[in-house]
């Protein structure tokens, strides 16, 4: 009996000894696991977004399958949020308290991301390549978010420089989506325009449940404009396009990143988004392929999105999940973390993250190249990773001919 | 003058979606008392049928419609009787929400079973050839619209006028105990009159269709639909069609004069103005009980 006493003792004492050195190791992180967090919508308006977080599960699958980082694997939790910011932050708050993630990574939408900011910040929580080109993850800075998708604001800078410079247009217009996206673009083009001492000639809001684009179309045709800009989601893409070719309004269209999926984009527009120019943050190099070349995103010409394709997307993708830009940015956002959890090496920890974060330099993954630096209260370019886009036209054939090589855009401080 | 025209002509084109389904909504809510939030799902879940059938089994299109239009019939009658008709005693907030249940059921549905992204369906017109009057375009699947809504008008009165399932619903919606006294199935009758709603709402759906299809699509016609029903009166149909065009013109000329950024809320405005003028709607008879 004495001796059974002296057990239970024992193993007592060790679980507890136990318990106290895990409970003093990193968050989220075993010997054998990472617990890595993100959001994104599977339902609801935004739902075609969703594809962004399975992308990121089918890579996270492919380094397991590869023997993971440091011998431990990325144990990933995705949690549908319907784009909706109450259920972002309930989630969030949820994951975090119950299971404990070590960092979250991507996560959809401005709105939904800047209803968790300040609490993952509070609670030093690494963020890494939000999945929206918003300035509020850079200005200001925060020692733990990294972004690495490029602002909206150098979208519009170079569509406009194309447009002015190169294919000579004066009478530029925009439809912008009515939040935080589409203003975004309208400050980029407005501050690019003026400097060739021109201004939109028409600024047309969206609101996301618009469905009948006639007065949009008929504000532009009254303003003669000869390209617009289209700070859209991919379904008022559509929609313009679409109403334009009825009441023959046919201007150059110009779009962003986000409808950069040219062979989406030419299936829910009937082929009407030929000849449409979209600004692009990879998953091609414009240097390799040459200017005026095509790319076919079905057939990457990039080793690396090859190697996703066959390693990544072929093996851990759902049957029904669709090959494309959307899928594949889950994969490009967060590149950068798994690096820097490489270069962590085998002890762990989120200062140590944050350290190997901020000595990425030129960090070329699928897209284009990321740089951070030493964390400075003053200067929201030591967060902004990814300042670099380039312009693609989508062809009638679903591929895209490239127009520009890599551009770096401007930082523009939000006004105060 | 030019654009004005265009922009009254752009919104009858409009509203013509939304008179549709206003029409759906009428119909059940002069059956069922209960303003109808799942119509706009009623029609969604055929629309998705519809383009499963063209796309995935090339089904020809003069078979797919019909089919899907039969299938609309079929599921209006089947969640009166499934569902709503299984409701104990309920009263007005009871029906709304079991039907705002249907609504979150159906659009779960077809986001499990069709998946989130946008599609474009084949239609038989193209939706962006269109016809110029003068200096006035107006484009061709627009036309078919406003051409499709009239003829459905133009049934709906002829059925409710001289058929005999259409009188027999005009009875039980008028008064449901004489018209069961009289022999009438009114269980019946109110199930096949949400079949019916389904049917016309799903035209509009697949009138709206080869523009876009996704899974919210049919979300703010519903609730234009809806305006337009509250500011002719819910009980009345050619008030529904008329404050269905009235919407859809005001919401242009709002857009075009005014502010587009508010275009869509103006819809809403029109309804608390008809409501604190004439809260029974413009064209519906306000009856008041006498003891």
């Amino acid at each position: 009996m004495k001796k059974l006493f002296l057990c239970v003792l024992a193993v007592m004492t060790v679980a507890v000894f136990g318990l106290t050195f895990n409970a003093a190791a990193e968050e989220g992180v075993t010997d054998t696991e990472i617990h890595v967090g993100q959001w994104g919508p599977q339902t609801g308006p935004a739902a075609p977004w969703g594809a962004v977080a399975r992308g990121t599960d089918a890579y996270f699958k492919m380094i397991n399958a590869e023997g993971g980082i440091h011998g431990r694997k990325l144990i990933h939790h995705y949690f549908d949020d319907a784009y909706n910011p109450a259920k972002t932050k309930a989630g969030v708050k949820q994951l975090q308290e119950d299971i404990g993630m070590f960092a979250w990574v991507s996560g959809v939408g401005t709105a939904p991301g800047l209803a968790v900011k300040d609490y993952l910040m509070e609670k030093k929580i690494p963020w890494i390549g939000p999945s929206a080109g918003s300035r509020h993850w850079i200005q200001p800075p925060n020692k733990y978010l990294f972004n690495t998708y490029p602002l909206y604001l150098g979208d519009a800078q170079l569509l406009c420089k194309y447009a002015v410079e190169t294919l000579g247009f004066k009478r530029i217009a925009i439809a912008y989506q009515n939040d935080d996206y589409g203003k975004q673009g309208l400050e980029g083009a407005q501050k690019q325009l003026a400097k060739s001492d021109l201004k939109l000639v028409a600024e047309i809001p969206v609101n996301v449940a618009d469905t009948d684009m006639k007065p949009h179309i008929m504000k532009f045709r009254q303003a003669k404009a000869e390209a617009v800009l289209l700070f859209v989601g991919p379904a008022h893409v559509a929609r313009l396009q679409g109403t334009g070719k009825a009441m023959q309004f046919e201007p150059q269209w110009m779009s962003t990143t986000t409808c950069g999926d040219h062979p989406l984009m030419m299936a829910i527009t009937k082929g009407l988004y030929a000849g449409t120019i979209s600004a692009s943050f990879g998953m091609m190099d414009p240097k390799k392929i040459g200017i005026g070349n095509k790319e076919d995103s079905m057939n990457p010409s990039l080793p690396l999105l090859a190697k996703y394709k066959k390693d990544a997307y072929d093996k851990f993708a759902a049957k029904e999940e669709r090959w494309g830009m959307t899928f594949n940015a889950g994969i490009g956002f967060i590149e950068p973390f798994v690096e820097a959890l490489k270069r962590c090496g085998p002890d762990l920890t989120r200062e140590k993250l944050v350290a190997e974060l901020e000595k990425i330099q030129d960090f070329q993954g699928i897209m284009g190249t990321v740089s951070f630096k030493p964390f400075d209260p003053k200067d929201p370019l030591c967060r902004i990773g990814q300042q670099e886009v380039f312009l693609v036209r989508a062809e009638a054939d679903g591929t895209s001919t490239v127009l520009t090589d890599w551009y770096t855009t401007e930082f523009i401080p939000m006004e105060h | 003058m030019v654009d004005f025209l265009q922009m009254v002509l752009s919104g009858i084109a409009v509203g013509s979606s939304y008179a549709l389904m206003g029409l759906g909504m009428v119909l059940i809510y002069k059956a069922s008392e209960v303003p109808n939030f799942v119509q706009g799902e009623m029609a969604l879940l055929p629309v998705f049928i519809a383009f499963m059938l063209l796309s995935t089994y090339g089904v020809p299109y003069y078979i797919a419609f019909p089919a899907t239009l039969i299938f609309a019939l079929i599921l209006g009658c089947v969640l009166e009787f499934v569902i709503l008709r299984r409701a104990k005693d309920p009263n007005i907030l009871g029906l709304i929400i079991i039907t705002i249940g249907m609504e979150m059921m159906l659009l779960g549905l077809v986001s499990w079973k069709f998946g989130a992204d946008q599609r474009a369906m084949p239609f038989p017109i193209s939706s962006y050839d269109s016809i110029i009057i003068g200096d006035i375009f107006i484009s061709t699947l627009d036309l078919l619209t406003l051409v499709v809504a009239l003829v459905i008008m133009v049934s709906l009165f002829l059925f409710f006028r001289f058929s005999k399932m259409g009188v027999a619903m005009k009875a039980t919606q008028q008064n449901e105990n004489a018209a069961a006294l009289m022999g009438i199935k009114t269980k019946q009758i109110r199930m096949v009159t949400w079949g019916i709603s389904s049917m016309v709402g799903s035209v509009a759906g697949l009138l709206m269709a080869p523009v876009l299809v996704e899974p919210y699509m049919m979300w703010d016609p519903m609730l234009k639909g809806f305006a337009g029903a509250v500011v002719g009166g819910m009980t009345s149909l050619p008030g529904a069609v008329f404050g269905a065009y009235i919407i859809g013109i005001v919401e242009h000329l709002f857009g075009g004069y005014v502010s587009i950024e508010f275009k869509s809320v103006v819809a809403f405005a029109i309804i608390v103005l008809v409501l604190c003028i004439k809260p029974s709607g413009l064209f519906a008879r306000h009856y008041v009980k006498k003891v």
